[in-house]
């Protein structure tokens, strides 16, 4: 009990910067939010025009309902375990200010988490809650029953937390590698955009092959979204879902240890000049 | 001619610039033909289980697909600099130095910088374009040629003007980035035929933020011998009024701008 107490003292600053942070560049957030609905409305159509061309009320195991709150969960799932650490940490490498986290009693990876959790709880309330009531209203006037299960929404909530810490120290492992690069814009554009074709993103990685499928499935960028989406849609069930969730906390695990390995070797070719 | 001797000054200074970070040009124009390749995989997905979507067939839709790269690719090469005014420049009090020298501010900020990383898009399109041409038979008579050059040119107009016009409001409100972020990436939806969206999507795609004249019109006139004086001159019609307005816009926000107070 102690020892959470003592976190909560330290870290509890960094989490109300985080929310101060999203308050003040709300406007940003809100552009870019609108963009990726948009970007939601242009697959709408997409498949709608894929159903009426297939003739068919499933395609490949998805109905039409089933897409549509595949990609705006999908969509969702990005917000969710979006993160800033590889521009945060980059540029801080990058100026120098980095000290100012080493010199505190804090851990530097913690300090980047705590922050970017305020930063999480404004989007749950502002973002996340809207679009699952909006989804599940969609889903009640086309399915005609109420589809929602809070068990299911539960561990979806859950699983994305692994997500996002998964993404959060595979970001901090390539926001340290901003000692090599330079050029951060584009190898972050190029990370992201394999990122959301490996995760299913773009297309469900049920609609691959099933050899690709069974590959694509262990890889860890199925772990960023496509688990959490599919235990939502209720298609991970019983031992499929418990595997996947294993799955998951492995990658995290991998993940964290690889993250301390490269930042100790990191710490020691740090060297900040004047300060 | 001092204005294209400006121009040369400028793209040498570029030049040399991307010689010196070559790996960092080659991280960028690769980061954006993947994202492309990424899309492609799409459609070639969702054809592997239907002959043709909205009654457009695979080639067609990589055609249409490939075309709206052409006027995204040049727009993103030549006028990137707008982003900067849109999110930092006038926030910061930057755009001083543009109202100082002895250019137009509007092409000082445009020529000022060039995106290479944005010939990862315009080559993809491209080839896109080329390899979909071949296996769809489509000749190109020089008429067509030149009515393709038009086109594309008129395309990107089109962008720049809508850029010109969302950067300009941030003489306003200081900073307009997210407007701006709002308004190009609904240009997604000109990526894919007008027709397999609704009606009244079609006509805000078409007149209002009309991307659709920058891709699927024109687009169909090669294709399917639509219209020319539609498709074609249809896209010169509306970038020329939304060149005109969005740079009365600009001019007008540009009295209306101050600087930072520092």
């Amino acid at each position: 009990m102690n020892s959470i107490k003592k976190v909560k003292r330290m870290y509890g600053a960094f989490t109300n910067a985080g929310i101060q942070d999203f308050i003040a560049y709300r406007a940003s957030f809100v552009g870019f939010f609108l963009g990726e609905i948009l970007i939601c409305f242009v697959m709408y159509f997409i498949w709608k025009a894929v159903y009426a061309s297939a003739g068919n009320s499933t395609f490949m195991g998805f109905s039409m309902v089933d897409m549509m709150v595949y990609i705006f969960l999908t969509n969702i799932a990005g917000f969710l375990t979006g993160t800033d650490s590889t521009y945060s940490i980059a540029e801080e490498i990058k100026d120098g200010s980095i000290i100012m986290r080493l010199i505190k009693p804090v851990k530097v990876d913690l300090s980047f988490l705590f922050f970017e959790l305020g930063n999480k709880v404004m989007i749950i309330s502002c973002v996340f809650i809207p679009v699952i009531l909006g989804l599940e209203i969609y889903r009640y006037v086309m399915l005609g029953y109420v589809a929602f299960n809070p068990i299911r929404l539960i561990l979806f909530m859950f699983s994305i937390s692994i997500s996002y810490l998964l993404a959060f120290y595979l970001n901090l492992i390539f926001g340290y590698l901003a000692f090599f690069l330079l050029n951060l814009w584009g190898f972050n554009i190029l990370k992201e955009s394999i990122i959301k074709f490996f995760s299913g993103a773009i297309i469900p990685l049920a609609f691959f092959p099933e050899v690709v499928r069974n590959i694509f499935e262990y890889l860890p960028f199925a772990s960023l979204t496509y688990t959490p989406v599919m235990i939502y849609m209720e298609k991970y069930n019983g031992s499929t879902l418990l595997l996947n969730l294993g799955l998951q906390l492995l990658w995290l695990s991998f993940f964290i240890w690889l993250s301390k390995l490269i930042w100790k070797w990191a710490e020691r070719r740090l060297a900040v000049q004047g300060g | 001619m001092r204005f294209l001797r400006l121009y040369k000054t400028f793209v040498k200074q570029h030049l040399k610039n991307l010689m010196e970070y070559r790996v960092d040009f080659l991280t960028g124009a690769m980061s954006f033909m993947i994202n492309q390749v990424t899309n492609i995989l799409f459609i070639s997905i969702i054809f592997g289980q239907i002959p043709e979507l909205a009654g457009w067939s695979y080639y067609e839709i990589i055609f249409i697909y490939g075309f709206s790269l052409l006027p995204k690719g040049l727009d993103h090469f030549t006028s990137d600099n707008l982003w900067k005014v849109a999110y930092f420049i006038v926030r910061k009090g930057d755009f001083d130095k543009y109202l100082t020298r002895p250019i137009n501010p509007l092409v000082h900020v445009i020529i000022e910088n060039f995106q290479f990383d944005a010939l990862g898009e315009f080559v993809t399109g491209v080839v896109l374009f080329t390899y979909s041409s071949i296996k769809l038979g489509i000749y190109f008579t020089p008429l067509k040629i030149l009515l393709l050059i038009i086109a594309v040119v008129f395309g990107m107009f089109i962008f720049t003007s809508i850029k010109i016009a969302c950067a300009a409001i941030a003489f306003w409100v200081k900073r307009s980035g997210s407007i701006l972020q709002v308004l190009y990436m609904s240009s997604d939806f000109a990526r894919y035929p007008a027709t397999i969206y609704s009606k009244g999507v079609r006509f805000v795609i078409s007149y209002v933020i009309p991307f659709a004249f920058t891709s699927y019109y024109p687009a169909s006139y090669f294709l399917r011998g639509g219209n020319p004086l539609y498709c074609i001159g249809g896209t010169v019609v509306i970038s020329g009024v939304f060149m005109l307005v969005s740079i009365l816009i600009w001019n007008r926000g540009i009295i209306a701008y101050e600087s930072a107070g520092s």
